[in-house]
């Protein structure tokens, strides 16, 4: 669909057999590939997945310190998960912190990154690929830094944010410390977020508007179509395949946000108000030395992040098998 | 092109332009400010607030001086860079094989395993960090920079076996067959023709495996307690005090972070954005 898949066929002609070489050969080459994917698929095993079934075993342990040293496991069943389940912190902070959080971000990644590609779609070649480049230095941030740059413009007492309110005669000369509030919180969160992501939407939204034949738009300007309606009606049905891959992209990435949150004050672990469910589990494990604990929760956003990329490898083969 | 076809009739062709031209500037400052703030701020001699360094009175580049040398940078540039080298020679290595083979071979479990290398991506780290810790423990490799990388090898692979997929598979079989019929081995095939008509591809594998490396925070948070190993990401925490801030210090490491990745990201743009949507959409 998009315009850079065009440029690159697959391999559909891979696969040939060696013709006039001997029997020998052909066993050779049939374990070639095997042989090429070795390397790869030893680290991915046993650094990747390896752990993945680990923290599943650990999930249904009681593991702290004492075991850490010992190397002993105490299997409890599900106790983790009844006590989790079953602890309001979760339905009254995590779960909210992350779903909510997510459904926002996400959303506002996706719509500020599809309004920035139809305006990109308007402008000359020169103004677009500068523009572009521009926002690629936001993609570029690294999570790090950028959330410190965020801090700091919203810094309580000193930031640029709260001087120009006080300035205004919005915010007393008290202040608001908006890192307690976890609205407040998340909305500085959310917006490092969409800061972060929309470079990606835009640039990859802006290659599905390019492949959206004329001929669809003048038939509807004929018609009468408004650009509202020729947006709805022509734009977003040809690429819907887009949006759906940067929508559940864009999920499975904000799900699983930890530095910026984290590395924001109180994000650590001293305000429990605002920890989603990656941080709480990090902070369980390492701060409290609970592991089998934090690996329940862990287990259960990674489970959450399964159902979503289940949906994702639907929307992706549908009609299309993997080649 | 597009713009051709949007063109309206001339009295609305001004109005139109300022309100493009407006959107385009709220859309730039919006990127850009974060960027400008935190390079401002580093190079001000004022820090004491943000207005203070919205437009820097006088410069200085005194803060870099103290962010290199007393609170320890260069160290943490050296250990991010050895480890980020190592990632990038690892993934790339590992990659290219891996994706000559699903590129130019078929065979049973090939499906397969593409579909667990691409949702193998979607694990979050929150759950890889605490089994890893303790094999990594229990390995004696905290605090090892190569345990780290290794680490950093298996996080980035994934991706770069998706991204070198397509460059390996754009290479026309003609050209393989012709070094065939030169009489050249696979194994002189592959080094001599595919290696450098793909070698684009590296490069651009190799800098996202950089941008991995160099930007990982919980990994190495977790891995590295002592100070004297600790990476860029990492160590920019030391300047973030409980009640107090030096903001000037964090802003120039964090200008000192963000550079490389910046530049690597503009070099390497194209092949990124294909990258993703190849291996999300294609398939």
């Amino acid at each position: 669909m998009g315009d850079p898949v065009a440029t690159r066929p697959a391999a559909s002609t891979a696969g040939r057999r060696p013709s006039r070489r001997g029997a020998s050969l052909r066993a050779r080459r049939r374990l070639l590939p095997w042989t090429l994917l070795l390397p790869a698929l030893l680290v991915i095993g046993i650094l990747l997945l390896y752990p993945l079934l680990r923290v599943v075993l650990l999930s249904f342990q009681d593991y702290d310190l004492s075991n850490v040293v010992s190397g002993e496991s105490d299997y409890i069943g599900f106790g983790n998960y009844v006590q989790l389940l079953t602890d309001p912190y979760l339905w009254r902070v995590a779960l909210p912190n992350t779903v909510v959080f997510a459904v926002f971000a996400v959303g506002g990644t996706v719509v500020f990154g599809t309004l920035v590609a139809l305006l990109l779609r308007t402008l000359g070649r020169i103004a677009r690929t500068t523009v572009i480049s521009c926002i690629m230095l936001a993609w570029a941030m690294p999570a790090v830094s950028g959330t410190y740059v965020w801090v700091w413009i919203f810094d309580v007492d000193r930031g640029i944010v709260r001087q120009l309110l006080q300035a205004a005669g919005l915010v007393g000369p008290e202040g608001i410390n908006w890192f307690t509030e976890r609205l407040s919180f998340y909305a500085i969160v959310t917006l490092n977020i969409i800061h972060h992501g929309f470079p990606f939407v835009a640039v990859t939204v802006l290659a599905g508007l390019l492949t959206v034949p004329r001929e669809l738009y003048e038939a509807a300007l004929l018609d009468g179509a408004t650009a509202w309606q020729r947006f709805w009606h022509v734009t977003v049905p040809t690429i819907r395949p887009v949006f759906a891959v940067v929508t559940i992209l864009s999920t499975i990435w904000d799900f699983k946000v930890f530095a910026q949150v984290y590395l924001m004050p109180g994000g650590s672990g001293a305000n429990p108000e605002v920890l989603n469910f990656g941080v709480w589990s990090y902070i369980r494990s390492f701060s409290r030395q609970e592991y089998g604990l934090g690996s329940a929760i862990a287990v259960m956003l990674t489970l959450m992040l399964l159902v979503i990329t289940i949906v994702y490898l639907r929307s992706l083969f549908r009609d299309e098998e993997l080649r | 092109m597009t713009v051709r076809t949007r063109r309206r009739p001339r009295t609305r062709i001004g109005w139109r332009a300022v309100g493009t031209w407006a959107a385009v500037a709220g859309v730039l400052f919006f990127t850009l400010f974060p960027a400008y703030f935190m390079v401002a701020s580093s190079v001000s001699v004022q820090t004491g607030s943000g207005t203070d360094v919205l437009l820097p009175e006088a410069l200085t580049l005194e803060t870099f001086h103290y962010v290199l040398t007393e609170a320890g940078f260069l160290l943490y540039l050296r250990n991010s860079l050895v480890v980020a080298l190592i990632t990038v020679l690892g993934s790339c290595v590992l990659a290219l094989l891996a994706a000559t083979a699903v590129a130019r071979f078929r065979f049973r479990m090939r499906t397969s395993i593409l579909v667990m290398v691409l949702v193998v991506q979607m694990v979050p780290l929150e759950a890889l960090v605490i089994p890893l810790f303790l094999q990594v423990r229990d390995l004696q490799m905290l605090n090892s920079l190569i345990g780290l990388s290794i680490v950093y090898i298996a996080l980035s692979v994934p991706f770069a076996v998706w991204m070198l997929r397509g460059f390996v598979a754009a290479v026309p079989v003609e050209v393989e067959e012709a070094a065939y019929i030169d009489g050249a081995s696979w194994g002189r095939m592959f080094w001599s023709v595919l290696f450098p008509l793909v070698a684009p591809g590296l490069v651009a594998t190799g800098i996202f495996s950089f941008i991995v490396a160099w930007n990982e925070f919980i990994l190495a948070l977790t891995f590295l307690n002592e100070g004297d190993k600790y990476t860029v990401a990492v160590g920019l925490r030391q300047f973030f005090g409980q009640y107090t801030t030096d903001w000037g210090a964090m802003m120039a490491a964090s200008t000192i972070i963000t550079l490389p990745v910046m530049l690597f990201f503009l070099a390497v743009q194209r092949g990124l954005v294909s990258g993703l949507v190849q291996g999300a959409v294609k398939g």
